[in-house]
């Protein structure tokens, strides 16, 4: 699974730490998950589909080897 | 995030305290035989057997004299580390959950893979000492793993923004 979180994050002009406290996790989640390291649970996918107002489809997406 | 099974972030200071001081007092008793002599008590035995040549000395369900310095480490040391390995990191979340349970899997076979090593090749008196030592390595190669990582991990962060 790939995501676009980085890119997400730079619209919104948002750091790591900034997006972590928002939505109530540690530095190191936002950052394994960008480096596609860590796939989120659907809980924090939801939070952050709901963080940058857009659905979780726009923001996470399937690789050909899932 | 809500834990289970975890103790309070503090209690893995109390553990520290804990463990440090019975690790080296673990470490004197096991290779160098040390004993705190006033520590000489009765004790309550389910089961005490003796290995004196042609003399068997077995105690079932009966007091036995005893050093108790080897039992009172061994407790300080186990809890300690149980409250260094299983108390709640300062924020919790499900990143850390999940390097916890993969630190605890890796752990677990890194510590059976070195006992079936010394099964293999240590024996008598020398695989006595490899069984004490497993009784803590589990925990020992847990604490190590599982800080490493979230240290790695916190490390990486510095290139990021």
């Amino acid at each position: 699974m790939k995501n676009n979180l980085k890119v997400e994050r730079a619209i919104k002009n948002i750091t790591q730490e900034e997006l972590a406290n928002q939505i109530g996790v540690t530095r190191q989640a936002i950052n394994s998950i960008e480096l596609n390291k860590y796939v989120p649970s659907t809980v924090l996918a939801l939070k952050l589909s709901l963080f940058f107002n857009k659905s979780v489809n726009e923001i996470f997406y399937l690789e050909e080897s899932d | 995030m809500k834990t289970k099974f975890l103790f309070q972030n503090r209690c893995k200071r109390i553990g520290w305290i804990l463990l440090i001081p019975s690790a080296i007092l673990g470490f004197f008793v096991l290779f160098f035989d040390f004993e705190f002599k006033f520590l000489d008590s009765k004790v309550f035995a389910i089961y005490s057997e003796m290995f004196v040549l042609g003399d068997s000395n077995t105690k079932i369900f009966s007091i036995d004299v005893n050093n108790i310095t080897d039992e009172i480490a061994a407790i300080l040391f186990l809890i300690g580390a149980i409250f260094v390995a299983f108390s709640e990191e300062k924020h919790e979340d499900e990143f850390i959950a999940k390097t916890r349970l993969e630190s605890l899997v890796w752990a677990t076979y890194i510590n059976y893979a070195i006992l079936i090593f010394c099964i293999i090749f240590f024996f008598n008196i020398g695989f006595l000492t490899v069984m004490i030592l497993n009784m803590f390595t589990i925990l020992i190669f847990f604490i190590i793993r599982f800080y490493y990582i979230l240290y790695k991990t916190n490390k990486s962060l510095d290139h990021e923004k």
